[in-house]
């Protein structure tokens, strides 16, 4: 008999949905959300913005962890025995780091986007005009379908 | 793994005491606490109450009808496209539908340029070089103390609400780039410590938008401007060496503030239609 696929959904501050996509992929797999130390003593944020952080943590069904993100993430799908990690995208140069890491570790990281605001070629604009000119065209084809 | 923490509180003061005594690194920075709710319940109940028609017509205002939703959206509560879909609910193209795409545009820089966000783009195109801008942020200007009664009003909204109005946002970074000639990046990264929606894109972009080394020009206002958008006396108290320091024309500020910027780059009359746009675009 096949054995199930064992995943985990990573939780990172860029996505604080509940109705992510990834939770939707798996909404019964367990999800962690890491609190990442080096960030916070990099950045200093103040109190303000850890509590608005943590109350949208408590309305999704996640455990809360702090230290090294990919160390912890890891060691939270080791736990489950779990390969699969399931997320959504990041912009970030932080996000890239630690999924590159886990990926080196051998877990398979599933991204999963959510609706774009607009579908457009992924060219470079510098500037806002530029971009605005397609996207808009494209804003107002899409909204008439 | 490290040990999980707590999630059971009894109410929004046990939650608070709990994370005062595990980050008190943040506590240092400041105290603070907001009123504005995290979660998603929290997200829907602002997102049924935009108003995109008031939206376009009141948002340069600082008591306009904003929609309140960017540390949502920052965050990821709510996604663009949901916002999106309400906000386009009489047209597919409103001024509410484009600051979305502002947001959306600086997403993509960042997601090309990364920690480079933290770079100038360009050079300032104020006639002076980067080492002509002072590293930190001076000291009154963290304490809210310059004296200019509604800067420091705006610094103090900052940090203890972890909000500003898009204008007021404008309005500091202008002052603490072009008045007190400041590094765009210590504005932008105590703005970061405070802001709820704070985001490296958006935020960093912007100040380098106001800063002219990611745009064609500097960003900056006079006394009428503030006045009229704020409705506040900008400098009751006023004064540095008898006179309020945003006080003049544009032309008049432009020269005082940018004496070496070359004249091919003096702001030049506009037709209105190409009048610059109001925006921070969180």
């Amino acid at each position: 008999m096949a054995s199930i696929e064992k995943q985990i959904i990573w939780i990172h501050g860029d996505n604080l949905n509940p109705n992510s996509p990834a939770i939707q992929a798996a909404p019964s797999a367990p999800a962690v959300f890491v609190w990442d130390d080096a960030y916070l003593e990099k950045a200093d944020i103040s109190f303000k913005r850890i509590l608005f952080i943590y109350e949208s943590l408590l309305e999704l069904p996640v455990t809360i962890l702090r230290g090294q993100v990919d160390h912890e993430v890891a060691n939270f799908a080791k736990a489950h025995n779990a390969q699969s990690i399931l997320t959504t995208p990041s912009p970030s140069a932080g996000f890239t780091r630690y999924s590159q890491r886990l990926r080196e570790q051998g877990f398979d990281i599933q991204i999963f986007e959510e609706d774009p605001f607009v579908i457009i070629p992924n060219t470079y604009h510098k500037r806002f005009s530029r971009y605005w000119k397609v996207a808009q065209k494209a804003l107002v084809k899409d909204s008439a379908s | 793994m490290s040990q999980p923490m707590r999630r059971d509180f009894e109410n929004r003061d046990d939650l608070i005491t709990y994370l005062q005594e595990q980050f008190p690194a943040s506590v240092a920075v400041s105290p603070h606490i907001t009123d504005t709710k995290g979660g998603r319940q929290a997200a829907e109940q602002r997102l049924a109450e935009i108003d995109p028609e008031k939206y376009e017509t009141s948002r340069n205002y600082l008591n306009g009808k904003v929609t309140l939703l960017s540390p949502y959206i920052r965050h990821g509560i709510l996604s663009l496209a949901e916002v999106r879909d309400k906000a386009q609910r009489h047209s597919p193209v409103n001024k509410l539908v484009q600051e979305l795409g502002w947001r959306d545009f600086f997403q993509r820089i960042y997601a090309e340029i990364k920690t480079a966000v933290w770079q100038d783009q360009e050079p300032y195109k104020t006639g002076f070089a980067t080492d002509d801008y002072q590293d930190t942020l001076p000291e009154d200007i963290k304490q809210g103390q310059t004296g200019h009664s509604s800067i420091d009003s705006f610094i103090h909204e900052l940090k203890t609400t972890g909000y500003l109005h898009n204008h007021a946002r404008m309005w500091l970074a202008g002052y603490v780039v072009h008045w007190r000639r400041v590094k765009w990046q210590a504005g932008a990264h105590w703005f970061l410590q405070h802001l709820l929606d704070g985001d490296p894109a958006s935020n960093n972009l912007s100040w380098q938008w106001v800063a002219s080394t990611f745009s064609h020009k500097p960003y900056f206002f006079n006394r009428d401007n503030i006045e009229r958008f704020s409705g506040q006396t900008c400098c009751d108290d006023a004064s540095i060496n008898g006179r309020c320091e945003f006080e003049g024309s544009y032309a008049q500020l432009e020269k005082q503030l940018f004496p070496h910027k070359p004249p091919q780059q003096q702001n030049q009359p506009r037709p209105k239609k190409r009048k610059r746009r109001k925006r921070w675009h969180q």
